[in-house]
């Protein structure tokens, strides 16, 4: 198949000097605000204790622990600034991204043992279970780097019940090895409760010698009789018990590797422990990346930093997508699928790493003169009109055919909307969408470039298609909600405008109350926002999106559960066909 | 040599970025239309000097119509 992939069309202009000078302030503003995502970054990374204390402590961090395990180069965070719950602490208290260990694409997860000894929290369950979901979708190892000190008690009721609760990792751990799935634990620190569970629900465990786990801890064995209250003799006695349980704490390497075997392998080092689990890595099943590659893996034919200046940071502004697509793909080259029907969209095949996925977007601006065919108003980019959907459709399917993974990337307003619309079976269409992209059974990951707004975010590969989609990046520029803030305060209030108008009264209160939705709809779609409540998994740089699709593509293929001989596949012919055919009319 | 910067789509212009008599090279903003809420600007074809500026903000434009020439 050489022929058709080996060499693609190439895609994107240049740079000229005129666009350069008229992005320059756009530049300066994605730099600015790219400054206030890292220092949020670093705000999480730089919560608890200090790096020193740890290490003074004989232990390394979390952060030092993913470092040395992770392949140099291949670290591709995920949730960092998720905490839907607000945490004094400023976190979920677990680090969780995609990595490379020995070569092989893992979901790796740890403990933030400078935060509370890595205690739970709340949100954290939900953070684990985004994990847990991620290495099922890409069917790829999860690796736990464990030490977690229990509940964080005075906040139990938020996290430890319920059906996302703390328990629930425990069962998708289950699930996950069901599957087929290894979860493979680096053990360190004291693990009591919950921690304990943490310990014991992976597949294999790895220990530091120092390290326990146990159903109940010293904390709260002295306090399992209560007793209607407490006195200060009783506080006497507490001292005392906690001091013995201290001195010897439940389910420590000796009881769990010497004695029940639960500890497969007991490290002196802290490191000891990560080098067995890379070692381990090394067995698990995984293809040869050569085995899917359609060519060798080729940087893009432009630098990445230009996407800084090509994606407008001012909402309204249209640009070329293509152009951004041209500097995030291997070559610079792709094959275009169904060029001018449905232009609002572009579809394609291009490769990442000499890997073969599909790329779908919106692409902005004004549409041409009789577009869409079935209105008599003009049609904008960023919208969804009837042409769009059905070649989204087509190329899904067509994709699910050829086992492509697919890369959304999503700058959308919405459908089109109005009589004519439905008539033009858009709201049809679009669940139909959502049909395709269940049935594909692809793993896809999302970008949201800028917009996503209504239900066009969720028919382009959208988080809520929970069983595909990965993982969704914001950007600096991005901006999640249903509608723009001013629409939804014209819809909210508009009739109780002239109502206030009929009875005659002051329309001042009604306006304040507009603006303040309007205000709350800014302040609730910011990346941060999203970023911390989930509604994306990690706001990017932008520079930084090809290495996201690196990971994602080389995750993808590393250990599919079905697979396309590439000379089997029909979507490169289909394009080939269509384009020939297009050049002798 | 001139050539004529004519308005891709129907809109209202909302900002003039170059006066008559300015240099301009290729891909430099001239102006912005305003059309379905979005904001599309539109860019010199050609590096010159704009002879001529045939909009004023505020005006509305039909597709094709004649927004500015550049020598």
């Amino acid at each position: 198949m050489k022929s058709y992939f080996e060499n693609m069309a190439p895609f994107g202009k240049a740079l000229k000097k005129g666009t350069i000078k008229r992005t320059q302030n756009n530049y300066e503003q994605v730099i600015e605000a790219e400054k206030q995502i890292s220092a949020a970054v670093d705000e999480v990374k730089n919560a608890g204790l200090s790096e020193e204390k740890v290490n003074q402590r004989g232990q390394m961090t979390v952060w030092q622990r993913l470092e040395y395990i992770v392949d140099p180069g291949t670290w591709t965070p995920l949730h960092t600034l998720f905490n839907p719950a607000d945490n004094v602490e400023g976190t979920t208290n677990v680090i969780d991204g995609l990595g490379k260990i020995a070569g092989k694409w893992a979901v790796v997860i740890g403990f933030d043992n400078k935060v509370m000894a890595g205690a739970w929290l709340p949100g954290q369950s939900e953070n684990i279970l985004r994990a847990t979901d991620l290495a099922k979708r890409l069917n790829i190892p999860l690796v736990w780097l464990v030490n977690c000190s229990g509940a964080k008690l005075t906040e139990q009721e938020k996290f430890y019940a319920n059906r996302r609760g703390s328990g629930t990792p425990f069962f998708r751990h289950a699930e996950l090895e069901q599957e087929g799935i290894p979860v493979l634990a680096a053990i360190y620190g004291t693990n009591p409760a919950g921690g304990g569970y943490q310990s014991i629900s992976p597949t294999v465990l790895f220990a530091h010698e120092k390290s326990n786990m146990a159903v109940g801890g010293a904390g709260i064995v002295s306090g399992m009789a209560p007793r209607g209250g407490f006195t200060v003799d009783m506080a006497e006695d507490l001292v005392q018990k906690a001091k013995a349980h201290q001195a010897k704490p439940p389910g420590s390497v000796a009881t769990h590797y010497d004695h029940t075997g639960f500890f497969r392998f007991v490290y002196k080092e802290e490191k000891q422990v990560l080098d067995g689990v890379r070692e381990y890595m090394k067995k698990l099943p995984a293809y040869d990346p050569e085995f899917f590659r359609v060519t060798r893996p080729k940087a893009p034919a432009f630098d990445a930093e230009d996407v800084m200046r090509l994606l407008p940071m001012a909402s309204k502004t249209v640009y070329d997508f293509d152009d951004i697509l041209a500097r995030l793909v291997d070559g610079s080259e792709h094959m275009e699928y169904r060029p001018g029907y449905g232009p609002e969209i572009y579809t394609g095949l291009c490769k990442v790493d000499g890997f073969l996925v599909a790329c779908i977007g919106n692409r902005q601006g004004y549409l041409g003169k009789g577009y869409p065919e079935y209105a008599d108003y003009p049609g904008m980019g960023a919208k969804l009109y009837r042409q769009g959907l059905l070649k989204m459709n087509e190329f899904v399917t067509l994709c699910g055919r050829d086992r492509i993974p697919v890369i959304w990337f999503q700058d959308t307003s919405g459908i089109d909307v109005g009589d004519v619309a439905e008539k033009a079976e858009l709201l049809g269409l679009g669940q139909s969408l959502i049909y395709s992209i269940q049935q594909s059974g692809l793993p896809m990951m999302l970008a949201i470039l800028r917009k996503g707004t209504a239900a066009a975010h969720y028919v382009m590969g959208g988080p809520q298609a929970n069983r595909n989609n990965a993982f969704t990046l914001g950007t600096c520029a991005t901006e999640i909600c249903v509608m723009h803030g001013e629409t939804a305060a014209v819809a909210t209030y508009a009739r109780r405008l002239v109502k206030e108008k009929e009875a005659g009264r002051d329309l001042e209160p009604v306006v304040e109350k507009m603006n303040a939705l309007a205000q709350k709809y800014k302040d609730t779609s910011t990346p941060l926002y999203c970023a911390k409540q989930g509604m994306v998994d990690e706001v990017v740089r932008l520079a930084d999106l090809r290495h996201y699709m690196q990971s994602f593509a080389g995750a993808a293929y590393q250990n599919p559960k079905s697979i396309c001989p590439q000379h089997q596949m029909i979507l490169p012919r289909i394009i080939r066909d269509y384009a020939a055919a297009k050049e002798k009319e | 040599m001139s050539e004529d910067v004519l308005a891709p789509l129907s809109g209202k212009i909302v900002s003039l970025s170059v006066e008559p008599g300015a240099a301009v090279e290729e891909d430099d903003e001239i102006l912005v239309i305003e059309a379905m809420k979005m904001e599309t600007p539109i860019f010199a074809p050609c590096s010159g000097i704009v002879s001529k500026i045939a909009v004023k903000e505020g005006d509305a434009v039909e597709e094709d119509d004649l927004l500015a020439v550049i020598e």
